[in-house]
């Protein structure tokens, strides 16, 4: 299984046995055949339409909820920064679109070009951007590697209020506009359209989540996290050199929120210094109902929350989305206190 | 040394006394009497954080006004900044302590502010209890003056008597340039159905105070008037990012516009930009004053910005002979466009009215310092104040009685030119029968 | 007699070279002379003064309650607003004209001395509601399980208008009645005088002042006690290993359980008062930021630790309503002072409220850094942090 979190010190089921399993399986059974399966056969078009919506916007925070959970999953940090080190990848990412002449509302044609276009510059941001992230994990976390736990929590809230800070005086109150090179037109599905967009957004986010599953099942580097996160002294004990590899998880974690930031700015084109403070929330979110540590779960409980908020405000009334979602989370974690794909480890 | 010291400050003197007699001589004819002291004024508004963008517009209104008005009868103006926002959002308390600071200042005779409607029920009480005068350019929150909305609308504004709870025996120190929900609401659905000939809409707000309270009672109206709300109510919460599931459920209701009550930065006219591949261009989209001559909007809008509507509770300044000179005024002393937003130019009315009472406080006085009350009571009795927002008169709930709604459309994409976009119609509900003139 | 030996022995066993005793004498004192000294220092800012340490001590109560999951059993909770709003909550509902406007129909004003109690026992059954099914959680699932609570609650009030007010929050809610009172230097005025009835108004925070203090030192020997006892004990047992707590006979769900009730029922304490002295209940008071900042607090001031928590939350407190909303002031009047154009001055306090963010942060990270422990750390836990070598942490009670 393709986790980086260490041996999951949660033990026991909460409603474990048959009856919680019959239970945990048969609510969300009910709630489908009741609520959904009805809306589905009476208008196949807008549900479809409206499952789209929900794949892409659980796409792009899965974007970020990866970083999050590679990050918790090696230091059990709760990364409150995290957010925020994705909204300035977004920042970084329009300044150097600016740079080189793309700016929101201006047609270039680039053409096929473009895509090299953006694969450069969202290289070029990813290094900055975890680079910084780095930084961030040298100043702020590793002198307090061996403090209480919540002295690093404590810290990462204080860098959060630094980079909104930060952001906040180089751009102001405002959302920026982030230019759009995602290809345009969609094509027709049962009445309900499927932009190119949707397309492309869902396919980066699958990429990814392979390519870091690949990453940590089978590279040298990927085996030393999840030795890291396993047992710290163990790992040293081994030869790890711990501190280059938890530097790596921050770099790639703030990479991957870096190209999360790109694509969320091509996507829904604005973005504020706070955007990301309430998004990264989502994204724990999202990594704790998967299984925190694991890849996958990540991307799946990412899935379910744009789902969930789709269908919500596409149905029903929309002042009741972050309601149901926190209240599908503690469901969740009622039957299964490791989340969807946590694994089980009996007790020590 | 101290030879040299003495001349220095002998030079400095004479050079601040030239700059003095400059002054007074530019200050708007005022008496260039010996200088009284100064009498301060507060500025109570989020300036930090994410609704800065409407604070610190108002607080250069204010600065504005004070700039315009020079020496008031021999006092000056010192303008004095109070933010009510902890990590960056509006906070009751900090509200709270605000007020009692300021009523702490034995020379500040009233403030400008608040900008949120909750952040005016904290801060009502104490002020009235120091009868120190306050004047909101932002809170259209109906309860705070009346008891109940304009009977000419089927809105409930479900007050309860809270006005006068808020004042308990205390005379009303609280006053207001911009008028209530329940006529900007119901001013855009007369112009949906009557100019735009839109049956069909679908609305949402930003479920805060003012975007709930004017979508309601845009809903109402639509509805009295024959029109008809259709799809889901979408309430959203600030962490929403993604609008097309509601506008596609409107759309399949057959929604031929949406109206979002809600701010600029509450993301209003992003539900706009995202009814890109969902509703054609044409397709109008209403909002009211937290989104009208905004660049910032407009940038968010994009391709899409073109046919949004969007209403103020003021008169067009082309309309107003008084308004060109404050408006270019105000964009000669700040010529960022981030400063220049509608409500930038309520709050230098605001900060005028203010002053204005002060100045009548004043001569009341004898020409001395006046008493918090009496300033409030000159704030009251204001008459014809001739601003930017036209003519000014406060009824006795301390209302505007400028019940003016304007209604301006974007025509272009280009943030720059936010501010030169159309008037379009207004609506005037001082009237017996009101209707919507488009010329 | 004995009683005079029996508290003269008590003295003398008192360590003074704790550093929490004298925390809690310098504390004492501070509370016993600050109005009188405000009043007598700045006579025109006295009452907004008085008033705003009133109003510090609604975290301050917060930040002992939560002090008690977090510090003592070890329950990261993420989500403590929320008690906090139903506490403020439920004393707006039943001391305000609302319930008029909702399908009952009837105004309620109960006492606000009533209320306390109900809003604490509102409070304490929520939490045990919410901890029942889901303390089996360990570690962080909790704390998300306990953020997602604080995201509901507050969503909850906000969405049921028709009983709540919704957006437009509940306002005008009555003030505390003192059948009588005696005024004095303390007060601002000159002379004493008995009032009778006095109500608690803006204009006079002394006697809001005096009953926080008053709330305060109950809550604190409440905890202390509670500390000391065999719950306490218990608490520490399983913060440090809760297997081993279990094979020791401690029934640990039931003891996190009072934890959490504990705690949640003294922020309903703060949340009642907090309604009471604001006059107003809104959704937006009770952000996730505010269970941070009280998180915040706690771990700034020493988890674990009474004296900390107090220190900790009156200087987060302090930072964030004064220092930050203060600086553009200073910026301003130094500006004057060093005769700066009136555009200079307003663009250096422009800049000083735009940084108000970096400030804050920067201060959260350099204490965190330069005292991991917190500015008063618990002497135990101290130690046990001194002995301990290895990563693990001693918070982290179900690390292998």
């Amino acid at each position: 299984m393709a986790t980086v979190a260490g041996p999951l010190k949660q033990t026991r089921l909460g409603i474990s046995g048959r009856v919680g399993g019959w239970i945990f399986y048969g609510v969300p059974l009910v709630a489908f055949l009741v609520l959904i399966l009805p809306r589905l056969v009476l208008n196949p078009g807008f549900f479809l339409q409206i499952l789209v919506f929900g794949v892409t916007d659980g796409a792009v925070l899965a974007l970020i909820a990866l970083g999050y959970t590679m990050v918790y999953g090696i230091i059990e940090l709760i990364n409150f920064a995290h957010g925020d080190i994705f909204t300035l990848g977004g920042f970084i990412g329009v300044l150097i679109f600016s740079l080189i002449g793309i700016v929101p509302g201006k047609d270039l044609n680039l053409g096929f070009l473009t895509l090299f276009v953006v694969i450069g510059v969202m290289a070029v941001t990813m290094a900055i951007n975890g680079g910084i992230n780095v930084l961030i994990e040298r100043v702020a976390y590793r002198p307090l590697r061996h403090q209480p736990r919540l002295a690093p929590l404590i810290t990462a809230v204080g860098m959060s209020f630094i980079l909104e800070g930060l952001m906040f005086i180089w751009k102001g109150p405002n959302f920026i506009q982030s230019p759009d090179l995602l290809p345009g037109g969609h094509f027709t599905v049962l009445a309900a359209n499927v932009d190119y967009r949707s397309i492309v957004l869902i396919a980066a986010a699958l990429v990814l989540v392979v390519l870091l599953t690949v990453f940590i099942e089978r590279t040298k580097l990927g085996k030393a996290m999840r030795a890291t996160a396993q047992d710290r002294d163990a790992a040293q004990l081994m030869g790890i050199d711990i501190n280059r590899t938890i530097s790596a998880t921050f770099f790639i974690g703030a990479a991957l929120a870096a190209a999360g930031g790109i694509l969320y700015g091509f996507y829904l084109h604005n973005f504020r210094f706070d955007t990301g403070f309430i998004t990264g929330l989502f994204a724990f979110t999202a990594a704790v109902l998967g299984g925190i540590g694991n890849i996958r779960g990540a991307a799946l409980g990412a899935l379910l929350i744009g789902l969930i908020r789709a269908f919500n405000d596409g149905y029903g009334r929309s002042e009741w989305s972050d309601v149901l979602i926190f209240a599908i989370l503690v469901y969740v974690l009622v039957f299964r206190p490791t989340g969807l794909l946590g694994m089980q480890v009996p007790e020590k | 040394m101290t030879r040299l010291k003495g001349l220095r400050t002998a030079a400095v003197v004479f050079a601040a006394s030239l700059a003095a007699a400059a002054c007074g001589g530019g200050g708007g004819g005022s008496s260039t009497t010996a200088d009284k002291g100064e009498i301060h004024i507060g500025v109570e508004m989020p300036l930090s954080g994410t609704e800065s963008t409407q604070g610190q517009p108002i607080l250069k209104g204010v600065q504005y006004a004070a700039q315009r008005a020079g020496k008031v009868k021999g006092f000056t103006i010192k303008v004095i900044p109070f933010d009510d926002a902890v990590n960056g959002v509006h906070d009751p308390q900090k509200g709270a302590q605000n007020v009692q600071a300021m009523v702490g200042d034995t020379k500040l005779l009233g403030f400008v502010g608040p900008l949120n409607s909750n952040v005016a029920k904290t801060e009502i009480p104490i002020a009235a209890d120091a009868s120190l005068t306050m004047i909101s350019p932002a809170n259209t929150g109906v309860c705070l003056t009346k008891d109940s909305a304009d009977s000419r609308f089927p809105y409930d504004a479900g007050c309860g008597g809270l006005n006068k709870q808020l004042r308990k025996s205390n005379p009303n120190n609280y006053f207001r340039v911009v008028t209530t929900d329940d006529y900007q609401g119901p001013a855009m659905a007369d112009y949906f159905l009557q100019v735009l000939k839109i049956q069909k809409v679908g609305v949402a707000s930003d479920n805060q105070t003012y975007g709930k309270g004017i979508a309601d009672a845009f809903t109402a109206e639509f509805k009295a008037k024959g029109g008809q709300v259709v799809g889901p109510r979408n309430d959203y919460d600030q962490n929403t990012t993604d609008f097309k599931p509601f506008l596609t459920a409107a759309k399949n209701a057959g929604a031929q516009g949406i109206y979002v009550g809600g701010t600029t930065g509450t993301k209003v006219c992003q539900v706009r930009a995202q009814m890109n591949g969902i509703f054609d261009l044409s397709a109008p989209f209403g909002g009211g004053d937290g989104i009208v001559q905004d660049g910032e909007c407009v940038g968010q809008a994009g391709a899409f910005a073109p046919n949004v509507f969007a209403s103020i509770a003021a008169v067009d300044p082309v309309h107003v002979p008084s308004a060109k000179a404050v408006i270019d005024g105000y964009k000669k002393a700040y010529p960022d466009p981030n400063d220049y937003t509608a409500y930038s130019i309520v709050a230098t009315d605001a900060g005028g009215i203010l002053i204005n009472g002060l100045s009548k406080a004043i001569d009341d006085n004898g020409g001395n310092m006046p008493k918090r009350d009496g300033v409030r009571k000159a704030t009251a009795s204001t008459k014809n104040y001739q601003g930017a927002l036209g003519s000014t008169s406060f009824d006795a709930n301390g209302d505007t009685s400028v019940k003016i709604i304007s209604i301006y459309k974007y025509d272009s994409p280009d943030p720059k030119k936010a501010n030169d976009e159309p008037w379009v119609a207004q609506e005037n509900f001082g009237e017996d029968k009101p209707t919507v003139k488009t010329s | 007699m004995s009683l005079a030996v029996a508290a003269r022995r008590r003295f003398s066993s008192v360590d003074w070279r704790d550093p929490n005793t004298l925390t809690y004498v310098g504390l004492g004192f501070l509370a016993l002379i600050y109005p009188t000294v405000v009043y007598l220092i700045n006579p025109d800012q006295g009452p907004a003064l008085v008033s705003q340490a009133a109003d510090a001590g609604v975290f301050v109560v917060m930040a002992l309650g939560l002090n008690v999951v977090v510090g003592f059993a070890g329950l990261l909770d993420l989500g403590y607003a929320a008690f906090f709003a139903i506490g403020a909550y439920t004393y707006g509902m039943l001391a305000s004209g609302q319930l008029a406007l909702s399908p009952i129909g009837h105004e309620v004003h109960l006492p606000f001395w009533v209320l306390l109690f109900v809003a604490v026992l509102v409070a304490a059954t929520c939490g045990a509601i919410l901890g029942a099914p889901t303390l089996r959680l360990r570690g962080d699932y909790l704390a998300i399980v306990t953020l997602g609570f604080g995201e509901i609650v507050p969503r909850v009030f906000r969405n049921l208008s028709q009983f709540t007010g919704g957006v437009n929050a509940i306002s005008a809610i009555d003030a505390p009645v003192l059948p009588f009172w005696i005024d004095g230097p303390w007060d601002g005025g000159a002379s004493f005088a008995v009032v009778q009835n006095l109500k608690f108004t803006a204009g006079e925070p002394t006697a809001y002042y005096v009953l926080m203090v008053l709330i305060i030192v109950a809550v604190v020997v409440v905890i202390r006690n509670a500390q000391r006892s065999r719950i306490g004990r218990a608490w520490m047992a399983v913060r440090e290993d809760e297997v081993a707590a279990e094979a020791m006979g401690v029934n640990t769900v039931n003891i996190k359980l009072l934890a959490f009730a504990i705690g949640a029922s003294v922020s309903g304490f703060a949340g009642c008062y907090f309604g009471a002295k604001l006059s107003t209940v809104s959704p937006e008071n009770f952000t996730f930021l505010v269970s941070v900042t009280i998180l915040l607090m706690v771990t700034l001031g020493g988890m674990g630790n009474i004296p900390g928590a107090i220190v900790g939350a009156l200087v987060i407190y302090f930072v964030q309503y004064k220092l930050l909303s203060d600086l553009p002031h200073w910026v301003a009047s130094a500006a004057s002072a060093l005769s700066l154009s009136q555009h200079a001055t307003n663009v250096a306090t422009d800049y000083a409220t735009r940084l108000n963010f970096v400030i804050f942060g920067l201060i959260l990270a350099v204490t965190m850094l330069l005292r991991p422990q917190g500015l008063l750390p618990s002497r135990v836990r101290a130690q046990e942090l001194q002995r301990g070598t290895t990563d693990e942490s001693v918070f982290d009670a179900s690390a292998t």
